[in-house]
């Protein structure tokens, strides 16, 4: 008896808990309750809001960008601002080198831009045609290919172009004194881009042309491979984008180079003045037209163009030569084509 | 060597050589020191890399290590209650001191400069921390350590799972759960509680597909519905009030029902107070996020303390948190008076908490982490059901011979192979048959995270295999004869004797996935993304893809600082993963 007297009591306590619970729960629900109308209108405010010219918060969507390693650093940093600004604009970058992107994203209809650090191919502007991607070509900024050697190398500092093309043609030079009578009997070390990068063809076609890339080298994606390996020997010589020796200028030192108008040291000016030659060339973007039709991305698209002038970003945050002004104003004119193409 | 051998082929009982055996003994002590040694000089310079520790003044570790250090020590040597372990501890840490700063010094002097390294730094890698694990060891063997410990678990464990939650809500969407929770799950408990109560077999029987039915009608009444509860309002419902109550249901296992409210009750309050109300009071903290890890850290928290009393045994362990945190309070105090110059860590919060930038010191890894911990929580599932699944059929219900136990055999080869096989393939194996053909998208979380359960499926199966093969065959034939059916031997013997080592192979796998890159590239998945995902179908990134992509920036901060953080934070994640499965694992041997 004693003990179903318990059980009465426990469950009146437990009963009376039970709804004080209840009561509180439901006055809880009906205080903190939403709505989610407002989420779904934030959809449609999107295309309403491009009207406008800098309906800034508005914009909304993902933006898919893969391509070139060399291009990397430049549009992720473009693409932090932009991110920063748009918050709910989802922009995501792939590295997968210019040719990866083109051949396995970009001209499949996967990603919205491939960056280059060289122009498109014919067979990729083919498989582009086969699958109706449709492009336009933005130069995104100026890269000066440098040369480099290391810090006690006190002779070599300066080279003419077939100099250098005598290192590094298919059959190279062994010793540094049979490119120069009076440079040293010392083997020549070399360090350069694996033939999987659009910096290796570069080099090729400016500086070798027929006579090809020597095999007697030391291959490598990684510019910090490069320059380790020029750093621990005084006889070695190496090559790789200019933003590497930017941030790194005193691990090893630059060459200049004689193009027949006397030597030229690699920097931000010779490269955008033209005088850095033949080692300054373009890198790009290309922007698929049918993804510019969506407001985000052709709102993303001009604010690349427009930040292609920004020196505190593209010299120094990462070390590439910005575009003039002139070419921008071009670059904007083809783009605004595009968009205009793409959203009729 | 060769005169030995003959003497002993010749005369029968001769002595036999042990040279062999004693070189190929030290070979294989060196093979091992040479391994450890090797990792342990990688690991020293990544952890002086990520905190910056090279640029840490002298006098601001020995702070540290007086405020901090030195207590922690002393309180395990209080624990472990011997005086001789308390005599070599001394030695050790003196001793230690001297030989290091001498060793260092004319290593320095001799043979050259040692970079990012000083004989202060050198002696808190190879004295202090050594010391300080080997006397956590030994305190953890008496009653206050393992107590303080156990209360220091509970914290570090509860808050991490209430993040872990917190990032999973980032993808799921929190209003189906609370759906399926108010209409499947709760309908579903209550039916089972009623029946076990009552003693109504059908009440019970009925719970399962009272939940299916509350699931399904969630899914339609999601699409349905318009208005909510709040975030915040729905962690309380759905996963604070349920920890409470199980916390309670424990703690009155054990005692009084004051307790069990109490140890429910009170952390259920604090949690509903500071996540409901905390921002508006003006506190640092607050929202949903907030209530989660209140709730998972302090009703285990709650819980343990409720037993400690109970016991009333080591209570002065309780108070290791407190120590830590005065010391560390102290400490700072200290390094503030004295205006002594602190390093600059890499692993800040803002680390753990921004995007990515092209500043090193304002880079982070937010979103990576988010994606890692979301796609290794999926691989997880996938594995490991999938895997227990085919190694219990292979196991338990094929035959061994016919036709049957030929193709058996046959697939047990593929899988075998299958292991073996690069990550690469099965990157292409993604890209072809998720990304492309099901048209799952390239690198969303759904592909990427099938991509690695295939990956590891392999290596899941063969070690839940070995681990129910080593089931010994009486218990089955003991449960046979009491007339158990098949199924019934695999649930009630079988899997709960080979769980602790189905656990071990799936750590080991899933320690594997979370660090691979190549498939991850192949499918698409990310470099850099700047926002966590918001769903399972939205671009991710994960942490190895954001390291080496840090690691290949021009900038040095980046390829030293940034790449060393991530790497420490990778290892965190990677070993705290492990640390659950392993508790997991001793509860399970434990249970039986």
């Amino acid at each position: 008896m004693a003990s179903s007297h318990d059980a009465d009591t426990e469950g009146i306590t437990r009963r009376k808990s039970l709804a004080a619970l209840g009561g509180v729960g439901a006055l809880a629900l009906a205080g903190c309750t939403e709505t989610e109308g407002s989420d779904g209108s934030d959809g449609s405010d999107g295309s309403d809001g491009s009207d406008g010219s800098d309906g800034s918060d508005s914009l909304s969507g993902a933006i898919n960008i893969a391509g070139s390693s060399t291009v990397f650093p430049l549009m992720s940093a473009v693409m932090e601002d932009f991110a920063e600004q748009h918050p709910d604009v989802d922009p995501d970058i792939s590295s997968t080198g210019s040719g990866g992107g083109f051949s396995n994203f970009f001209c499949v209809g996967e990603t919205d831009f491939n960056n280059a650090s060289r122009p498109i191919q014919p067979e990729e502007e083919e498989l582009c045609a086969d699958n109706g991607v449709e492009y336009v070509e933005l130069i995104a900024a100026t890269d000066a290919l440098t040369v480099v050697i290391n810090n006690d190398n006190d002779f070599a500092t300066e080279m003419t172009v077939d100099e250098l093309s005598q290192i590094w043609q298919s059959d190279a030079a062994e010793l540094w004194s049979d490119v120069r009578d009076e440079w040293p009997d010392e083997e020549i070390e070399r360090f350069g881009a694996a033939d999987t990068s659009g910096t290796y063809d570069y080099f090729i076609e400016n500086v070798m042309g027929e006579d090809g890339h020597t095999d007697d080298y030391q291959a490598t994606e990684q510019d910090n491979t490069i320059a380790s390996g020029v750093e621990g020997s005084e006889y070695a010589i190496g090559y790789f984008g200019f933003a590497y020796w930017f941030q790194n200028q005193d691990q090893v030192t630059p060459v200049a180079i004689d193009n027949g108008n006397g030597p030229v040291e690699p920097s931000l000016e010779t490269a955008s003045s033209g005088e850095y030659a033949p080692l300054s060339r373009p890198l790009f973007t290309y922007p698929s037209i049918e993804s510019l039709g969506e407001e985000h991305i052709a709102e993303f698209a001009r604010y690349f163009v427009e930040q292609t002038t920004n020196e505190d970003l593209v010299a120094g945050d990462v070390g590439y030569v910005p575009a003039t002004e002139e070419t921008q104003e071009e670059q904007m004119q083809t783009l605004e084509d595009a968009i205009e193409q793409a959203q009729g | 060597m060769a005169t030995d051998t003959d003497t002993a082929r010749g005369e029968g009982f001769g002595e036999v050589s042990r040279v062999r055996g004693i070189v190929f003994e030290y070979l294989s002590l060196g093979a091992s020191v040479l391994g450890i040694f090797a990792l342990a000089v990688l690991l020293i310079y990544v952890t002086i890399d990520a905190f910056d520790l090279a640029n840490a003044d002298p006098l601001w570790l020995l702070t540290y290590f007086l405020t901090l250090v030195v207590p922690f020590l002393g309180f395990c040597l209080y624990s472990a209650r011997d005086p001789a372990l308390t005599r070599r501890a001394v030695a050790v840490a003196g001793g230690g001191l001297v030989a290091v700063a001498a060793v260092f010094t004319a290593i320095e002097a001799f043979v050259g400069e040692v970079p990012r390294l000083n004989w202060q730094l050198t002696y808190l890698f190879v004295a202090v921390i050594p010391l300080t694990g080997y006397l956590t060891y030994m305190g953890a063997r008496g009653r206050p350590g393992s107590v303080g410990f156990g209360l220091i678990g509970r914290l570090i464990g509860g808050t991490a799972i209430g993040l872990a939650f917190t990032v999973l809500f980032l993808v799921f969407d929190e209003r189906l759960w609370f759906l399926a929770y108010t209409l499947g799950i709760v309908p579903a408990l209550l039916a089972y509680a009623y029946g076990q109560l009552r003693d109504t077999p059908a009440a019970v029987t009925a719970a399962l597909p009272v939940s299916i039915l509350g699931v399904l009608l969630a899914v339609f009444a999601r699409e349905a519905l318009r208005t909510y509860p709040t975030t915040a309002f729905i962690y309380l419902w759905t996963l604070a009030i349920p920890i409470a109550a199980a916390g309670a249901v424990v703690v009155n296992g054990r005692g009084s029902r004051t307790a069990a409210l109490t140890a429910g009750g009170v952390p259920l309050a604090l949690a509903a107070a500071v996540g409901l109300f905390g921002r508006a009071a003006g506190l640092g903290v607050g929202g949903p996020n907030a209530l989660v890890v209140i709730a998972v850290t302090g009703v285990p928290v709650a819980v343990y303390l409720h037993r400690v009393f109970d016991a009333g045994d080591g209570l002065t362990g309780l108070g290791l948190p407190v120590l830590l945190a005065a010391g560390a309070l102290a400490g700072a105090l200290v390094v503030e008076t004295f205006g002594i110059p602190t390093p600059s860590p890499w692993v800040s919060e803002t680390f753990l908490t921004e995007a990515p930038s092209r500043t090193a010191s304002e880079a982070g890894l937010y979103p990576a982490i988010v994606g890692s911990v979301i796609i290794i929580a999926m691989v997880a599932v996938l594995s490991f059901v999938l895997g227990v699944a085919t190694s219990v059929f292979l196991e338990e219900y094929t035959a061994d011979s016919g036709v049957v136990g030929g193709l058996t055999r046959l697939l047990q080869i593929n899988i075998a192979n299958l292991a073996a096989i690069p990550s690469v393939v099965y990157g292409l194996l993604g890209l072809g048959l998720f990304a492309n053909f099901l048209g799952l998208g390239f690198g969303t979380a759904v592909t990427v995270s099938l991509t690695l359960s295939l990956l590891i499926l392999p290596i899941t199966i063969i070690s839940a295999q070995e681990a129910i093969r080593s089931v010994p065959d009486d218990l089955r034939r003991g449960s046979d004869a009491m007339g158990a059916t098949r199924w019934q031997t695999t649930k009630n013997v079988v899997l709960p004797e080979a769980f602790p080592g189905i656990l071990t192979g799936t750590i080991l796998a899933l320690g594997r996935a979370i660090g691979e890159t190549a498939p991850l590239i192949m499918v698409g998945a990310a470099t850099t993304v700047f926002s966590p995902p918001s769903s399972l179908f939205s671009k991710f990134s994960a942490m190895p893809m954001q390291i080496y992509a840090w690691a290949n920036f021009p900038q040095a901060e980046f390829r030293y600082g940034v790449v060393a953080a991530g790497v420490i934070t990778l290892l965190i994640i990677l070993i705290g993963m492990n640390g659950t499965a392993i508790l997991l694992r001793n509860r399970a041997e434990e249970g039986h």
